[in-house]
Parts: C-alpha cells; sequence; structure tokens
C-alpha cells in the first residue's frame, strides 16, 4: 500500500503548498509513489486517514493548537514545511508588539471578535520528525525527504553556513560590496539564490545547528549596522528564536 | 627555455584566435568590482594586470560539483563511471595558482590517480602571467610563489611597451606559432622582466617572519600554542576560507535517485575541513568538533601534513582566504607569524 500524504495549511501564505503544486512533472511521478488524501489548496475531499501530514504556517492562535495536535495523534510522521511552520518565520515578527496592539491593528473595532497568540513553529507545540526550512521551503529539498521517506533512507539538512554554497557558486560576496548578510549563521540548502539574484540572505533557512552569532553581530556592527538594525534583521525570519531577543 | 616577444597591440589578436579555435578560453574578469576567471567571449574582457582572482581557476579542474558515476538499480545493479573533460584555455594565471594546481596535480595522481580531475587536466593549457600587482593580503614572495619556472604551456610578463613569453611546453609553443604575432626576445628585454619581476617582490605587504621550510617544525612545536583557541572564537565556521583556496582539495560524496527510485547518481562536491560535519563519522563521532581543533588543523594542513605528504606546502601565499574571511582571522601568514613570535619568547 502507498503511503498516504496530508497537507495542512497553518499561519503563512500557502507559498510552500504552492511550491508542491508547481512541481506538475514531478507531481505525477510522485503520485505513483504516494496517495495523497488532503490537500486543500489542490483537492476538496478530506481523507482523515493520513500517515505523514506535511504543515506549512506557524502556529498563531488557540485553535491552531489543538488543530495540530489532532492532526500529531494521527500522523506517524510530521513535517513542517516553510520558514513559518519551521522557525516561526515573518508570523513572529507580532510578538514584539503587546497581542492586543496586534488584534486593534489588524481588526480595529472587531478586535474583540478574535484571539491571538504569540507566533511559534510547530515544534513549540507538538514533536516534529523533520524540517523543511526556508521561505518559501526549497521544492527540491521537498522532493530529498519524500524520497529518503520512500527508501528508508536517513534526511539531513545541511549544517554548514550559506556561504559554502555562495562560494560554490561564485558570488562576490555582498560585504564586499558595502552590504551585509545574515549568510554566515544561516543554514544552506538554497544555493545562496538571494546573493545570486543581487540581494542578501535574510536568513530564512534558519540558523545552522552552532551558529558563532556573537561573531556575526560583531562583523554586521563593523560594517555598519547598529544593535537594533542587528536584532531587526533576525527577527525578520528567526524572531521566535533567542537572537532576536 | 626559449623566450618570445608578443607587442600589445598583438595580443587582443592572439586571444581572439584562441577564442575562435576549439577550446574554451577562460580569463580574468571584471565582477561587481573584483576579479573572477570566466570564459572571454571577446579579447576586451580580459584584464591581465589584475591582482587578485576572488576564485582559483580550481573549478576546472575540479568543479564545486561534479557527476561519478550514474547507475540504475533493478535485479542486477548497473553503473557507469562518467567522466566530462572539455578543451579549456586558462589564460592569464599567476605562478601561485600555478604552484596550487602542480600541488593538485600531485595530490590527484598518487597511489589513487583520480580519472575525473586527470581527464579534465589533461585538456587543460595554462597561459600564465606574471602577477605584478601583488594582492595586499598575499605573501608570495615568502614562499617562493611569486614566479614559477614550472607549470605552465606560455608565461607571459608585462615588461611594458610588451609582453614576454617564456615557452614551457610544445604545446604552447604550437599555440604561439599558430595563433600569435611574435618575434625573438633581445637580451635587454629579458633583463627588463628580471627588474619586473624584482620589483613585484618588493611589493609585497605581507610576509612570513621565518622561511617557509621551517614551518613544518615551527608547527611541530605549537600544538598547545593559545592562538588557536585565541583566533578560532570569532570563526564562524562559514567555509569561505576553504572554499576560495587554490589548493584545498576536499570533496564529499553523495548518492542521489530519481522519483522512479531505479536511476541514480554519485556525485562528489566542495567540502572543507573548517566545516562543522566535515569530521563526523559513521556512529555519530566527530573528531573535530570544535572550531578551535578545526582551525588548528587548517593551519596544520598548510603548513606541515602536505610539507609531509608531498613536499609541497598546502598555501601558496595568495591570500585569497584572509580576504574572504570575514571575521579576519583566516590569513596562514599571520597566524604563523604569531607562532613564531611565540616560539621566540620561549626559547
Ligand atoms: S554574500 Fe553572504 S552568504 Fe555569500 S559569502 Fe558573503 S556573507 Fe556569506
Ligand atoms: S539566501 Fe538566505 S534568505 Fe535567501 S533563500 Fe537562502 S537562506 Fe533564505
Ligand atoms: S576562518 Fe574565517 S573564513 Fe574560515 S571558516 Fe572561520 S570565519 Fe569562515
Ligand atoms: S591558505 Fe589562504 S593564502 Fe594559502 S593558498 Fe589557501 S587561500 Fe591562499
Ligand atoms: S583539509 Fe582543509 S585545508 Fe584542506 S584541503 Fe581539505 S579543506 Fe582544504
Amino acid at each position: 500500500m502507498k503511503p498516504r500524504l496530508g497537507f495542512f495549511d497553518f499561519t503563512g501564505c500557502e507559498g510552500c503548498q504552492l511550491e508542491v503544486i508547481n512541481f506538475e512533472i514531478e507531481l505525477v511521478e510522485l503520485l505513483e509513489l504516494v496517495d495523497i488524501v488532503n490537500f486543500r489548496e489542490a483537492m476538496t475531499e478530506k481523507g482523515e486517514d493520513y500517515e505523514i501530514a506535511f504543515i506549512d504556517g506557524a502556529i498563531t492562535t488557540e485553535s491552531d493548537i489543538s488543530r495540530i495536535k489532532e492532526i500529531r495523534e494521527q500522523a506517524k510522521i510530521v513535517v513542517a514545511m516553510g520558514a513559518c511552520a519551521s522557525l516561526g518565520g515573518v508570523n513572529c515578527l507580532k510578538n514584539f508588539r503587546p497581542m492586543e496592539e496586534n488584534l486593534k491593528i489588524v481588526y480595529g473595532d472587531c478586535a474583540g471578535y478574535y484571539n491571538t497568540i504569540p507566533a511559534r513553529p510547530v515544534s513549540a507545540v507538538v514533536p516534529v520528525e523533520y524540517e523543511l526550512p526556508g521561505c518559501p521551503m526549497n521544492r527540491y529539498e521537498f522532493l530529498k525527504l519524500a524520497k529518503a521517506l520512500l527508501l528508508g533512507k536517513k534526511f539531513e539538512l545541511p549544517n554548514y553556513p550559506v556561504c559554502v554554497e555562495c562560494k560554490m557558486v561564485g558570488n562576490v560576496c555582498v560585504f564586499d560590496k558595502g552590504g551585509f548578510c545574515l549568510g554566515p549563521v544561516t543554514r544552506a540548502g538554497c544555493s545562496a539564490i538571494c546573493v545570486t539574484t543581487g540581494r542578501h540572505c535574510w536568513g530564512c533557512r534558519g540558523l545552522v545547528d552552532d551558529p558563532n552569532v556573537n561573531s556575526e553581530k560583531e562583523i554586521l556592527q563593523k560594517h555598519g549596522l547598529t544593535v537594533d538594525d542587528i536584532l531587526n534583521q533576525f527577527r525578520i525570519f528567526n524572531g521566535y528564536l533567542e537572537v532576536s531577543k | 627555455m626559449e623566450n618570445r616577444i608578443i607587442e600589445k597591440q598583438n595580443m587582443d589578436v592572439f586571444v581572439n584566435n584562441l577564442i575562435n579555435s576549439d577550446a574554451e578560453v577562460v580569463g580574468a574578469k571584471r565582477k561587481d568590482g573584483k576579479y573572477a576567471f570566466g570564459k572571454l567571449a571577446d579579447a576586451t574582457e580580459l584584464c591581465l594586470d589584475y591582482d587578485l582572482a576572488l576564485y582559483p581557476p580550481k573549478s576546472y579542474l575540479l568543479p564545486p560539483k561534479e557527476t561519478l558515476i550514474k547507475f540504475e538499480l533493478g535485479e542486477e545493479l548497473e553503473a557507469e563511471p562518467v567522466v566530462e573533460a572539455e578543451r579549456v584555455i586558462l589564460f592569464g594565471v599567476h605562478p601561485y595558482d600555478i604552484k596550487a594546481i602542480e600541488l593538485l596535480d600531485v595530490a590527484f595522481s598518487g597511489t589513487n590517480p583520480d580519472i575525473n580531475y586527470l581527464s579534465r587536466r589533461a585538456k587543460v593549457t595554462i597561459i600564465g602571467i606574471d602577477c605584478l600587482n601583488p594582492n595586499p593580503n598575499a605573501f608570495c614572495a615568502s614562499l617562493g610563489t611569486a614566479t614559477t619556472d614550472t607549470g605552465f604551456d606560455l608565461m607571459l610578463t608585462d615588461i611594458g611597451a610588451s609582453y614576454v613569453v617564456a615557452i614551457g611546453s610544445s604545446e604552447g609553443e604550437e599555440l604561439l606559432g599558430k595563433y600569435a604575432v611574435t618575434r625573438e626576445a633581445t637580451q635587454s628585454e629579458l633583463v627588463q622582466r628580471d627588474e619586473q619581476r624584482q620589483k613585484a617582490l618588493a611589493k609585497y605587504k605581507v610576509a612570513l617572519s621565518m622561511s617557509a621550510e621551517d614551518l613544518p617544525e615551527l608547527l611541530d612545536k605549537s600544538w598547545d600554542s593559545p592562538v588557536f583557541k585565541e583566533k578560532s572564537e570569532k570563526c564562524l565556521s562559514c567555509g569561505s576560507c576553504v572554499m576560495v583556496c587554490p589548493t584545498c582539495f576536499c570533496f564529499d560524496v553523495q548518492d542521489d535517485i530519481a522519483l522512479n527510485l531505479k536511476q541514480g547518481e554519485r556525485y562528489r562536491q566542495w567540502d572543507g575541513c573548517m566545516l562543522v560535519d566535515f569530521a563526523l563519522v559513521a556512529g555519530g563521532e566527530n573528531f573535530r568538533r570544535d572550531s578551535e581543533t578545526r582551525f588548528r588543523h587548517r593551519m596544520y594542513r598548510k603548513g606541515k601534513y602536505l610539507w609531509e605528504r608531498y613536499g609541497k606546502l598546502g598555501c601558496v601565499g595568495c591570500g585569497r582566504c584572509a580576504s574572504a574571511c570575514l571575521a579576519e582571522i583566516a590569513s596562514p601568514a599571520e597566524t604563523f607569524n604569531t607562532l613564531k613570535e611565540e616560539r621566540r619568547q620561549h626559547d
């Protein structure tokens, strides 16, 4: 019997689910190997007998908490897809403001009808087997995980910084062009795409296992950033982490 | 060694003739205010007076990622080696980078000849050029890598109105005869070449405070030096220093399989001893788990281990690591000089 997958969206832009749909050819191949029983973005039927749950979006309401716990109970394997589900991502920007204020900004007079809690990654609520960070997640990494699960092989994220891949593609370092970059502490796996396309790394894949954050902060300061600037940079995707506080 | 002259106004013709030949011509080009090797479409792109290319020409011999084997799973495993090699002319390689390629040649041809490397190498022609404007981080003069008598097919030196061309191989001679307008070099032009080289030697800003041959012994006595811990505290384990190094040749081998779960490939990809998981082995043991031991290991590779193994130092003094390291700790010269100073105080 083919493994049954479910896709579930929480608070995020659903860009990670779109990444899966965008596969086209590979998706057809993948469907020969697995059954997708629940995928709101792509189909209307809903099955509850999934074994592997792919989650996108962060946990940001009380009802999110109970829903993710139910999913966890059903699924043998839970995978957090994208920066929101695996890191909290941009959702955590709101954590630096009182929740009532957030509600007022978004819902105005109707604020009283809604609830919101500080945003958090899935792993802050239930145990997670795999994380596919990135905003959006890297769909080739998604395939790599799918193949590893199907073959019963080990799956690991790169545990070296973006700089490694940035050097492999032959970029000029952003710091050498007068800019700044979170690449030295950010987990690789994206081929340093943002630097290659002329910007810098904002850390959307989260930090490597043992980042030298102090050294990175010192370097950013040497290149003209204030302590506030630095925190604001880290908060874009990594607001849930200690480094941003 | 025979020497010829190419007048400056004839250089573009030579380069363009090579570009129009069957080989890919690679040279230093401008990139975001720096220099980087890349495929030339026209002679006007080529910079011959560059100080340092961000990356060495190593990737034309050892690409960052390359397929080694294609396989198919089934009743019986089918596997086929993949060896890809194109004709490449590296135009304008500095002596230190040539010395680094000589080290790679030894490392990849020894007890376990590397067919992928050697096939590429056999198709690479090296046209060198003396480096007359050393990079501020370079210390080639201390390592004997500022000039070279070996390792090239042709070697150019800018003497003002023209280039002296030393011929290092019959292939170089053939290229020159076929594609360039040259004439005999006069005695005075050869003297000018020596003068240019001498002048360049005086321009190096970084120097070792000892002779290169003393490095292995110095390191032998420095295992417990505090400098490794001190410097490595700032280390990001980002690998930039090893990725840009012309003599670093470490790689990791991985398998990848297609979605049909049948066809797959085995590939290799650059790796480096400054990365956290480099020394991670099966069972989860990492025998260089902290940045201090990794930092020290790299210095020993550069100044001792490769010397003992190949009779060549693992560093050619190009200064790329020092330029690339955001934490400003990667220069081997700086560490070696600190160790020397420690010894001096100790003895
Ligand atoms: S641009 Fe960023 S990722 Fe690339 S080498 Fe520089 S710091 Fe590292
Ligand atoms: S370069 Fe940085 S911000 Fe861009 S995709 Fe990679 S990890 Fe994310
Ligand atoms: S020495 Fe510098 S370039 Fe090398 S890994 Fe450490 S921080 Fe990165
Ligand atoms: S260790 Fe540094 S200076 Fe020495 S060859 Fe490598 S990059 Fe150049
Ligand atoms: S051991 Fe380190 S210094 Fe070296 S060749 Fe490998 S990566 Fe380079």
